[in-house]
């Protein structure tokens, strides 16, 4: 236990280790460069950083990677399935798109997928989880949160909670997007009730990544290191008159903490010492993917540096209408960048304690509703299948775990609810669900709120 | 076990044999049997139809013969070698059983096994497992705690469990305990009497002046006083204490700044925003006239009992009142039960129904009876003596209640100003839209006019042409190419919440009444049907395992068994509700507010005592159940709660009894302050004074007293205050489309009022009140928290909103006074409240003048408000991006804060200074 610890800041009862407060761990750093506020984790861990990618609008299962080749035959033929919220008459879409078996291992994959065929060999394809929530924002909260309301803290929170993070200078939980929030905005990476520190930090795509990390441009560092030491002095004279409220001294430190900060971040941000090879490979170089290739390389250049989870949110994959175009569009923006990213991770040797996640908020349906009177090629959002892709981190490679039935309508095999998905990435980082809790509003909580299963048969 | 134990060495073996088996059959009949059923008959019962691996649990013989894969699975009196011990330890990973993780038993249920085996495994008939069950339930009270009436649990090894007495304590009716000391204010009665009792240290001297009048001011209003009003209080300080203070605490509680402050916490608790949050995160347009009445409320020092039931029933109250003689306000009130996030759209119209409903219920729950209603919701309470069935009798007093924007005309008290101009702006904004759309609609439907004319036929618009088969009409959209497909439905997305927006401006209200389920659930816009026929409320029923889909038993509309508390003369059932449609949540309230409901009393006092304590007697506000924190004060919880009630629920006259106290005047400092922290580390005897952060609307408020640029008037319209500029016209996606940017309020005078009056969209936070732990509205915030994170430190000293506090403060300064020194001495006069200390005086003067040697060569530049800006989508059914315009008309002629580049290096070198004030702990701590 930190000698830092202090009762103003710890109201709140911990079941599970005790976070250091920024203040100590600021004072750490002081003392002794990169000393890291790391915790034991609860079990032997197969991942220590977790990438997700979410594909924001819920990406369809049958024109990625679960192909249908019944629901090909109903095209345009009526659907009588019930229980959805599409109303008035409704038609099976079949996929645009084709299949093939790709790698050795044979995974499926639509023929959009031009460079994931590559790595098909280190993917695992789960197609067995089912969400709750049939709209955008609930179903993000309950993938991102474990609460379908919004509020409680994310996964990339309770991993940080549970497993400290290895990098002072940086956020633990890193979070990117797309210049547009994905619906309910930064609920879906908050530390709800947990400590602050927790919160995933955006790196905002434009301007300056992190809200206020620089002064107005007049002010230099000059100007600031004498700010701070102004600071410093003023803070000192008021702390001798206070020497017990040890809160005082934690905010001071965390000011020297932020002024490093400032330094650290733009090192991570810049691509500068990356090679023209690599970021051609992460596409970079073509207007399509180069935005979210760039968020992958960073994501590479993050867990590198420590930070324990790192999420890029890829909207535009809700695809109600012109399913042909609309997914093509966004397969393409992924595909090579996520494909470098997993080279990449695997050619450093850090794949194998890298977990990477590719999912939605949602699948989605196998049949569409006439809109405007014509068939709407597209898909209306599914909360009883998905599909979820994974890579590295203790997950099995070139396998398919579970199944959709014979339309991809509904998860019945190896089908899971999203807490145990949760359940099991918190297994894989070494933490247990129903240990990792925290005493909120009378009562110990948790991710799953009420606990899960292991779904074994993702791990190797 | 104790008892087995004790036996071991009884001497006679025979007799100790009889014994044991007495005690084996009597833990068979209370406990294993239940477990049994419970957790292993699912699958191991012929007659429930399921004998996996062939083993049969129902009968000792059937134990005794095992199952396919061993015939050991009991050996009475030996649990070492019996394989259901070692199943339901999860010994052996091919025997795990019950086989789910949610469903093994725990280290408790597991010892009962191994403890009936070791006694044989007892299994008597059922006629003598009744028998000793009917013993053990005449026993009010034995050694594993005592049984607690409820209307029963869904079984009864729940309605019969035991409870530890200090479990039960807010369920206890209140008895006002005795102060045996009348010279002294009863609360440093019982505090000190706690404190002896527990530690060997004396309370904390008192505070001094200067602090008691910063602590007084921060706790009864949210500001800050002025170095004027510090130095008046000193002077009369000096003639007499007691006096002066007593006088403060008096002319604070008149000020309608106590009204803010009080609200301030009540919407923490109810959760209180603009807007809808969720996909669509709809305006809410009139709920700030619920933030208002709270203010009011708390202004007349309208009793708790009546405040409640206005909240719960005041549409019912309304009804009731003559025709002409209707008070809008109680409409008003009820908008309490609008709070929660909830928006219908794409949710199955029972499911939509049923979020609503579980939340009003878990929010008066919290709210009023510090009960948190969802742990017993789904099945009866795990820990407290609250059974599913009264978590649905309390739903049902709300099955009647229906949502809508209900008419209310103005109230004279209501402050109007800003509705004129804000209609402008926001017509505006509208025709905008509109023009945009139709210029849209206009291209495709001439693409549409010329692929009719191109095939001879007669053109059809967009309804006519509905219905025909595809090859008969022209494809959707037209003559459009994607990105106008895309800019179209923009448009049409901006059209409806510009025209949505205008109802802020009517007298309308966000409440409830009581009539049948509408035919649709939209949110967007919701009214009263203008008659009410005959109608049935709906009959309630126990949902299993909290489902739609698996009703259970029906109820009838009641309140909380547990606290024996009747709600009717009904004779067989007190705790029923009138089940006539109109009148069941006003029943509801007044038994929440009856005198003798134990909970509501020591919730409210509780939730005043945090707020001059910085910390409640019971720990956890919204939940008094077993497993939330016990009182630190049991006593002085009950007396408190007491006396408010028989004294009228008032609450001033609360605030006075507390702040008289000399516990609430204490100081931070104590002389043995090692000693506490060895005896009461946390701080829980309150033997001294815990400084506090400043709350996020108080930090903000603060400066904006210091600078003097606060704008003092009350309530009305939701305030924009600007907000980081970045995250302003940050893009955010709503349901099909990207909501509209924040455009902050024109004047300096309408952005400088009060925190509270800011508008509060769930979506989209402000990023700093965020930073300073303003609570997320969409869960009741019990207590702040105020953590130290390092993007404080980004906020406090780069954000713009901060530099520019900083100008207007050093303009202010330079106003008053030419002279260096007079300046650096009147900066920390109007932010510490004090004058400088020699050294202080000094270093600072030497800083200023270093900063204005900097300033000599520094260059600021320009802040730019943009009028538009253009912004880009993915369009979700190309997948491809396309790019819109939209305007931004407040900064055509913004009335913006000074800024650097606008003032002298002298003045920017001041501000430098001042922004230091700013940031430092004398500043952002209350002591």
């Amino acid at each position: 236990m930190n000698p830092f610890v202090f009762p103003s800041l710890c109201r709140r009862d911990f079941l599970y280790g005790l976070t250091s407060s920024l203040g100590s761990l600021a004072m750490t750093d002081l003392l002794a460069k990169d000393a890291p506020d790391l915790k034991k984790p609860m079990h032997q861990p197969r991942a220590k950083n977790v990438i997700m990618l979410f594909m924001e609008g819920g990406p369809s299962q049958v024109d990625t990677f679960d192909p249908k080749p019944e629901l090909n035959k109903l095209h345009k033929t009526e659907s009588k399935r019930t229980g959805t919220l599409e109303f008035g008459e409704k038609f099976f879409v079949g996929s645009p798109y084709g299949s093939r078996k790709v790698g050795q291992s044979g995974l499926d994959m639509s023929d959009q997928w031009v460079h994931l065929p590559e790595v098909a060999d280190e993917l695992c394809n789960y197609r067995g989880c089912y969400a709750e929530s049939l709209n955008h924002p609930e179903a993000l909260f309950h993938m991102n949160t474990g609460s379908r309301l919004g509020g409680d803290p994310a996964i990339g929170a309770w991993a940080n909670y549970g497993l400290g993070s290895e990098n002072q200078n940086l956020p633990g939980y890193v979070v990117m997007t797309e210049l547009a929030l994905p619906q309910g905005g930064s609920r879906n990476w908050s530390n709800g009730f947990l400590p602050g520190q927790y919160q995933g930090t955006r790196l905002r795509p434009t301007g300056s990544p992190i809200l206020d990390l620089h002064g107005p441009q007049h002010k230099n560092r000059r100007h600031q290191r004498m700010a701070l030491d102004e600071l410093a002095f003023l803070n000192k004279e008021h702390a001798q008159a206070h020497p017990y409220h040890q809160e005082l001294e934690t905010r001071m430190q965390s000011y020297e903490l932020a002024y490093r900060m400032q330094m650290e971040v733009p090192g991570v941000m810049s691509l500068e010492g990356e090679s023209e090879k690599t970021k051609e490979s992460y596409g970079l170089n073509q207007q399509e993917t180069a935005e979210f290739g760039k968020q992958c390389l960073m994501a590479r250049r993050l867990v590198e540096k420590g930070v324990r989870f790192v999420q890029i949110f890829s909207g535009g994959w809700d695809s109600h209408d012109y399913l042909e175009r609309a997914h093509a569009a966004r397969i393409r923006s992924v595909d090579k960048p996520m494909t470098a990213l997993i080279k990449d991770l695997k050619n450093r040797g850090m794949l194998k304690d890298t977990l990477v996640l590719w999912l939605g908020e949602f699948g989605r349906t196998p049949d569409n509703n006439r809109r405007g009177g014509v068939y709407a090629i597209g898909r209306g959002h599914n909360n009883k299948a998905m599909t979820i892709l994974m890579a590295g981190g203790g997950v099995k490679a070139g396998a398919i775990v579970g199944g959709t039935d014979e339309i991809g309508a509904e998860a019945v095999e190896v089908a899971h609810p999203i807490r145990d998905f949760h359940v099991t990435l918190l297994h894989l980082l070494g933490l247990d669900d129903n240990k990792l809790t925290y005493f909120h509003g009378g009562r110990y909580k948790q991710l799953s709120q009420f606990g899960g299963q292991i779904i074994k048969e993702i791990i190797t | 076990m104790r008892v087995v134990l004790s036996l071991l060495v009884f001497p006679i073996w025979a007799m100790a044999f009889d014994q044991e088996r007495l005690l084996g059959e009597k833990l068979f009949s209370l406990e294993i049997h239940h477990l049994l059923e419970s957790k292993c008959f699912a699958c191991h019962s012929e007659e429930k139809g399921k004998v996996k691996g062939g083993l049969d649990l129902t009968t000792r013989n059937k134990m005794l013969r095992g199952g396919e894969s061993s015939d050991k699975v009991l050996v009475p009196g030996n649990p070492e070698a019996s394989l259901l011990i070692q199943a339901i330890k999860w010994k052996d990973p091919k025997y795990e059983m019950p086989p789910k993780e949610n469903d093994r038993l725990y280290g408790k249920q597991i010892e009962a096994f191994e403890q009936w085996v070791r006694l044989g495994a007892q299994w008597p008939d059922q006629e003598s497992q009744n028998r000793y069950v009917e013993k053990e339930r005449s026993v009010e009270v034995t050694e594993e705690g005592v049984l607690m009436p409820t209307s029963g649990g869904l079984s009864d090894q729940w309605t019969y469990r035991r409870y530890k007495p200090e479990d039960l304590w807010a369920f206890l009716p209140i008895v006002r305990p005795e102060v045996h000391d009348q010279t002294v204010n009863p609360i440093d009665f019982f505090i000190n009497e706690n404190l002896k009792e527990k530690a060997t240290v004396s309370p904390a001297p008192p505070a001094d002046s200067r602090t008691l009048i910063k602590r007084a001011y921060l706790d009864l209003s949210g500001l800050p006083p002025t170095p004027h009003q510090i130095h008046e209080f000193g002077l009369a300080w000096k003639k007499d204490q007691n006096r002066a203070w007593l006088t403060l605490l008096d002319e604070l509680l008149a000020s309608e700044h106590f009204g803010e402050r009080s609200a301030q916490h009540w919407l923490d608790v109810a959760r209180y925003a603009d807007t809808a949050g969720l996909s669509n995160d709809y305006e809410r347009s009139n709920m700030w006239r619920y933030r208002d009445y709270v203010v009011r409320s708390f202004n007349q020092d309208k009793p708790y009992d009546q405040f409640v039931v206005e909240q719960i029933a005041g549409d019912e109250l309304w009804e009731r009142q003559p025709k002409e003689d209707r008070n809008p306000e109680l409409l008003i009130a009820t908008s309490f039960l609008r709070m929660g996030p909830w928006d219908p759209a794409m949710v199955l119209k029972h499911e939509a129904r049923q979020l609503y409903l579980d939340d009003v219920v878990n929010a008066v729950g919290q709210t009023f009876l510090s009960t948190t209603m969802r742990c017993f919701k789904c099945h009866d309470h795990k820990f407290d003596p609250l059974p599913t069935k009264d978590y649905y009798r309390f739903y049902a007093a709300f099955s009647g209640t229906q949502l809508a924007e209900r008419s209310a005309p103005f109230l004279k008290q209501e402050n109007l100003q800003g509705m004129e101009t804000g209609q402008k702006a926001t017509r505006r904004m509208l025709d905008f839209a509109k023009e945009k759309y139709h210029q849209l609609l206009e291209k495709q439907e001439a693409a549409a006019k010329k692929w009719f004319s191109d095939r001879g036929k007669e053109y059809l618009n967009q309804n006519q042409r509905r219905g025909l088969p595809d090859e008969e009409k022209p494809p959707r959209h037209v003559g459009l190419s994607p990105a106008e497909t895309g800019r179209m439905k923009v448009r049409k997305q901006d059209d409806w919440i510009w025209e949505r927006r205008m109802e802020r401006y009517l007298p309308l209200v966000q409440s409830v009444y009581n009539g049948p389920l509408p035919q649709k659930l939209d949110a967007r816009k919701m009214r009263m049907p203008e008659k009410i026929g005959e109608f049935e409320t709906p009959q309630t029923f126990i949902l299993m395992g909290g489902s739609s889909d698996a009703p259970g038993d029906p109820v009838s509309p009641g309140v909380l068994s547990a606290l024996g508390l009747s709600a009717s003369n009904h004779e067989k059932d007190p705790y029923s509700l009138p089940k006539s449609s109109s009148g069941r949540r006003l029943a509801l309230a007044r038994w929440i507010t009856h005198p003798d409901n134990q909970l509501s009393a020591r919730s409210i006092v509780n939730r005043v005592w945090q707020r001059h304590f910085g910390k409640p007697l019971a720990g956890n506000p919204n939940n008094f159940g077993g497993k939330g924190k016990k009182p630190t004060h049991p006593k002085l919880l009950d007396w408190l709660a007491a006396d408010f009630v028989e004294n009228g629920w008032k609450f001033k006259r609360l605030h006075k009894l507390i702040m008289s106290s000399n516990a609430y005047r204490m100081s931070t400092k104590h002389p043995h302050l090692e000693k506490l922290r060895q005896e009461d580390p946390e701080n829980q005897l309150l033997a001294y004074r815990e400084p506090r952060r400043l709350s996020a609307e108080e930090l903000r408020d603060a400066l904006l007293v210091s600078t003097g640029e606060l704008n003092r008037s009350v309530g009305g319209l939701p305030v924009m205050p600007e907000i980081n500029m970045e995250v302003a016209l940050q893009p955010r996606m709503i349901q099909f489309s990207l909501a509209p940017a924040y455009q902050p309020s024109r004047t300096p005078a309408e952005r400088n009022r009060r925190t509270l009056y800011a508008y509060r969209v769930r979506g989209q936070p402000d990023p700093y009140l965020e930073l300073f732990n303003q609570p997320n509205p969409n869960d009741s915030c019990e207590e702040r928290v105020s953590e130290s994170v390092s993007p404080q430190a980004f906020t406090l000293l780069n954000s713009e909103l901060m530099n520019d506090r900083a100008i207007a403060l050093a303009l202010r300064i330079e106003e008053e006074f030419k002279d260096l020194r007079m300046q650096v001495k009147r900066a920390i006069q109007l932010t510490f409240g004090r004058s400088p200390t020699p050294v202080e005086w000094e270093r600072l003067q030497d800083y200023l003048g270093k900063m204005r040697s900097y300033h000599q060569s520094s260059r600021p530049t320009n802040t730019e408000y943009p009028t538009s800006i253009t912004r880009s989508l993915v369009e979700e059914n190309t997948g491809e991006t396309f790019e819109y315009e939209e305007i931004l008309p407040v900064f055509e002629n913004y009335q913006k804060d000074k800024k650097a580049h606008e003032i002298k290096a002298d003045t920017l070198a001041l501000s430098d200074l001042c922004l230091l004030l700013f940031n430092s702990n004398e500043f952002i701590y209350v002591y």
